[in-house]
């Protein structure tokens, strides 16, 4: 069976391909055209977003394995795969560099002394160092994680010798090897909740640079496990689907998961509920007058309801039932769909600053579209890449030993 | 716990609804007294005036809501244990369950209490309750004080059926085994029940579904408790982070008032092979967690309070750290955030001593958290010529140490009368297909 | 017609209870009822139990509670219709948190009512053809014959690996 995620599978190359060159077409021809600002929105709502897909798909992994789950199986292995965006991830994140005149409106604000948090310099730092930090982490993780796991081969060379080689040490025995799992597991979560704070307080939440919600950070977290839980299902879901049973992925084992991902819907529903019900009760203007502009002003409260409804009621209603969990095509919709909605809200929470608060539509269209796509190849590729590299992830191979 | 069989857990759990020892009823006159000591504290308050209390301006609320949102907070990770930790299908909760459910039941009761201590006119508090009166006046439903009543009253009932649900098949247990009035009575709570295959079906459903509506209770109800603060405007008090940082707060507490009241009861009552130090370990490894978040939103609220540069906010957080309240405030963090880190080591988290010390000290962190929280924002707030202290006085004391006389005694009671592990469930969790008996 | 004889066979072992209880209907005694002390997956599976229709309970009272819950919150704002603190006197935002808790709290006596009328319980009936063991170490599974037939069903059930209790009557 030939494995479809893979940099070998033609059509797939040059699928990706194809759309990586429209997006980065009409990216650079949104920022010639005079609409710099429009392309670097969602440079970094795409940037934001498969990002918290890739950090999210890993925790899975290290959580599952700290709470010694003992029903993913090879879902853990899946997760792990979407380490491989990671490096595209950092370099995306430097690329923000480029267009920070576009991307942060309070550049030439008068900051009344907020500069000396908000400043490029200080921010590129602490961000650069954190996701450094988190994606040093969760690559031990990986190694720790994915080696054990291999076939080690004559012929292993470049990234995968590199895992296989250390694994034919003496000293490192089975128990040693889950023990730096297990610390690699905690520091990445640790390291997680921190750094996705941080990435939502300086990337999204600064946008509007008086307004602030101690909840934000925790709330930019639970997002990400929320759509990280999203692009696993829609992996595994890929993978039950091109590989039918050989797959080694069973329908209680979609069962547990859309479980996992109701849940985390409602969490990241009550995360959202709690900032709300919080300020508008308050009703002080400093924080109230980000909500209204959102959720009860034109244009942006269609796209308010649009969020709420795609994230939240359309999973609440369809989860609930026990047999949609385990359709794949149908999980693969509806977590696209979600994806889509999480892009939305991104949109929702930046989009009004963007706009410098003078919006008269919603700034989405078809451009956006080509772009996500791009970043959506650029996902894909990495995930194929990252099977090709390891073979044994990308078939199933009996038993799973996590 | 391979060398447990159905019947030696039947035995070692039977065992403890023998007649009690001397010793025991000691405690509980003891305990008793410590009750009317609270009963008496507040009767006094009543007929004198909630000025006994040390609460006034500015300082309305005192430790009467402090003690409240302490027991409320108690009761959550009992529902944690026995609902949440039940969906994962974590088997290690089985033996703690009953015991932590328990715990629930009367944590909420107890902390049901303080809403009407803190009322100056008691005897007006049906007021809060929605019945049709002839000048068609209502409660507000808009106010998260009645979001409290709504919120408590539904978590009290929704535990107590839960906690009784989860014991029939225990009560049939010992029915089948007691004799005389023990018998009767038992009889009659069981409902008859007798463990046949029509029975089990429609209970393990059930349980399922007290489960799966038992947990956003939790998650609602510490959100609602939060709520009475921070959907005020006072600084310190109104931030979005409350939520869930107070119900991480209340199983931090919660888990920690667990082993506080496990590992006195397994060694008295021999349960050590079925609540094994490694249920206490894991016990001990969640409060890890919650300590971490704990500590995550206690970073966060003095990170934004800076980030904001809002004068007032900046103060408020000065205030706890270095101003008149500042020895709870570092209580706080001690207790609940660098205490728990100790569990990291192996060592400690499987040392019954260190355990017990510990979570001692986790629930004077969380007692004075709450103190922190309530106390500092009320006595310093928006207006500096309004800025006065506070102090509890003997009156509260009094009824606070009845409260957790309260709590101690239904435990007691509990413990000696009913099943406090079930045995059901530890039967379940053993090896398939072993023999049962002997 | 010969009176009909209770004999119950009584396993210390869940799988020998699940093989019998799925090998019963295929003899000529008729199986009445099962009691375990745990609820036994391989019983329910052997015996092909349906699923229990208490959930439909609980969703029928979560529904109710969550409209009672906003018309309460509704009702008694509309009655004086005064704007307390700026808001306004309808409020979903707030309102919501009433509705929430009552969707839970009548879910929860839907469940009640559900496992009530489900179960039948209260329910004495069944002492008479019970033993104490069911509650505690034993699965009993309880059979009819005929008068005649006992002895038979009493060596069918020892010879499966249980002890054997009669009922008089």
């Amino acid at each position: 069976m030939k494995p479809v995620l893979s940099l070998k599978n033609k059509p797939l190359i040059i699928g990706s391909a194809l759309l990586m060159a429209v997006a980065l077409g009409t990216f650079i021809l949104q920022l010639a055209g005079g609409h710099p600002q429009r392309a670097w929105q969602a440079y970094l709502i795409n940037f934001l977003v498969w990002s918290a897909i890739a950090q999210g798909g890993l925790l899975f992994s290290a959580l599952m394995h700290l709470v010694k789950a003992r029903w993913t199986g090879r879902l853990s292995s899946l997760a792990e795969a979407f380490a491989a965006f990671f490096p595209l991830s950092f370099l995306l994140f430097l690329g923000l560099f480029i267009g920070r005149e576009h991307i942060f409106p309070w550049l030439h604000e008068d900051l009344h002394g907020k500069e000396i948090w908000l400043n490029v310099p200080f921010l590129f730092a602490r961000d650069f160092a954190g996701l450094l930090l988190l994606y040093g982490l969760g690559f031990g993780y990986l190694y720790h994680a994915l080696t054990p796991k291999l076939r080690p081969g004559e012929t292993d060379s470049g990234i995968r010798g590199f895992f296989t080689r250390r694994r034919q040490a003496p000293e490192n025995t089975p128990e040693r090897w889950q023990q730096r799992k297990t610390v690699f597991g905690l520091l990445y979560i640790i390291a997680f909740a921190l750094v996705l704070s941080l990435i939502g307080f300086d990337l999204v939440m600064s946008m509007d640079p008086h307004w602030v919600s101690t909840l934000f950070g925790a709330y930019t977290f639970v997002k990400a496990f929320y759509i990280g839980l999203g692009g696993l299902i829609i992996l595994a879901a890929v993978m039950r689907l091109t590989q039918g049973e050989a797959s080694g992925l069973s329908s209680s084992q979609f069962h547990d998961l859309g479980k996992l991902f109701f849940a985390f819907c409602l969490v990241w529903g009550d995360f959202f509920y709690v900032q709300l019900v919080v300020i508008w009760y308050g009703n002080i203007p400093e924080e109230s007058s980000y909500v209204i502009e959102r959720v009860m002003r034109m244009p942006w409260q269609p796209l308010a309801w649009a969020v709420f409804t795609v994230a939240f009621i359309i999973p609440f209603v369809l989860l609930i039932n026990k047999n949609i969990k385990t359709r794949p095509v149908f999980m693969i919709v509806l977590c696209a769909l979600i994806i889509v909605g999480i892009w939305l809200e991104h949109l929702l929470l930046i989009g009004p600053a963007f706009a410098h608060h003078g919006a008269a539509a919603i700034p989405v269209g078809l451009s956006d579209a080509l772009i996500t796509l791009g970043f959506m190849s650029l996902m894909i590729l990495a995930l194929a890449y990252f099977m090709d590299l390891f073979p044994e992830i990308a078939m199933a191979q009996a038993p799973e030993t996590t | 716990m391979s060398e447990l069989t159905y019947a030696t857990i039947d035995q070692t759990i039977l065992q403890t609804l023998e007649k009690p020892r001397p010793g025991y009823w000691l405690i509980v006159a003891v305990l008793a007294g410590g009750i009317l000591l609270g009963a008496a504290c507040w009767l006094y308050q009543i007929f004198v005036g909630i000025g006994v209390g040390g609460q006034n301006n500015p300082v309305a609320w005192g430790i009467y809501l402090v003690n409240f949102v302490f027991w409320v907070g108690i009761a959550h990770s009992g529902t944690l244990i026995s609902a949440i930790l039940h969906l994962f299908r974590a088997g290690w909760r089985n033996p703690i369950a009953r015991a932590a459910e328990t715990m629930t039941v009367f944590a909420v009761l107890t902390a049901g209490l303080f809403p009407f201590v803190h009322l100056g006119r008691v005897w007006a508090v049906y007021y809060m309750l929605p019945y049709p009166n002839q000048r068609t006046l209502w409660p507000n439903f808009q106010s998260p004080l009645m979001f409290d009543v709504v919120a408590i009253s539904t978590y009290l009932t929704v535990s107590s059926l839960f906690w009784y649900t989860g014991m029939l098949p225990d009560l049939a247990t010992v029915r089948d085994r007691a004799t005389g009035l023990r018998k009767k009575i038992f009889t009659l709570i069981s409902l008859g029940w007798t463990g046949k295959h029509e029975q089990w079906r429609h209970y393990t459903r059930g349980y399922l579904f007290f489960a799966a509506l038992a947990t956003p209770l939790v998650i609602s109800v510490h959100s609602v408790v939060s709520w009475d603060f921070a959907l005020g405007v006072v600084p310190g008090w109104h931030t979005t982070i409350f939520a869930p940082y107070f119900v991480a707060g209340a199983i931090h507490s919660g888990l920690a008032m667990v082993l506080t009241l496990m590992i006195p009861l397994r060694r008295i009552f021999n349960y050590e092979k079925i609540i094994t130090v490694a249920v206490l370990e894991n016990v001990a490894k969640t409060i890890i967690l919650t300590g971490m978040i704990v500590g995550f939103a206690y970073a966060t609220e003095f990170f934004i309070a800076w980030y904001s540069f809002n004068t007032i906010e900046i103060e408020v957080f000065r205030y706890r750290m270095f101003g008149d309240y500042r020895v709870g405030f570092w209580i706080m963090v001690v207790c609940n955030t660098l205490i728990p880190l100790l569990f990291f080591s192996k060592k400690i988290r499987t040392s019954i001593g260190w355990l017990f010390g510990l979570s001692l000290l986790i629930n004077v962190g969380m007692w004075f958290e709450r103190f922190v929280i309530i106390i500092t924002s009320v006595a310093r707030d928006f207006i500096p010529h309004a800025w006065g202290l506070y102090a509890p006085t003997a009156i509260e004391f009094g009824i606070m140490i009845g409260s957790f006389c309260l709590f101690f005694f239904l435990f007691l009671l509990f413990v000696k009368h009913l099943p406090s592990v079930s045995m059901a469930e530890i039967k379940e969790t053993l090896h398939e297909g072993a023999p049962h008996a002997g | 017609m010969p009176a009909e004889r209770y004999v119950m066979g009584l396993f210390s072992d869940e799988n020998q209870a699940a093989a019998v209880a799925a090998d019963l209907p295929k003899t000529p005694w008729k199986l009445q009822r099962v009691h375990s002390p745990i609820p036994s997956q391989r019983l329910a599976h052997a015996l092909k139990v349906k699923k229990s229709k208490v959930g439909w309970f609980t969703l029928a009272g979560g529904i109710i509670g969550f409209f009672a819950g906003f018309l309460l919150a509704i009702f008694t704002a509309m009655r004086w219709e005064l704007m307390v603190s700026g808001k306004p006197v309808v409020s979903l935002v707030p309102f919501f948190i009433v509705g929430f808790e009552f969707t839970i709290l009548f879910a929860v006596f839907g469940n009640v009512i559900g496992l009530i009328t489900q179960t039948n319980l209260p329910d004495f009936g069944d002492f008479k053809h019970y033993d104490a063991r069911c509650s505690g170490t034993h699965f009993g599974i309880l059979a009819t014959c005929a008068e005649d037939g006992q002895a038979e069903l009493e060596a069918y059930f020892r010879q499966q690996g249980g002890e054997v209790r009669v009922f008089e009557a």
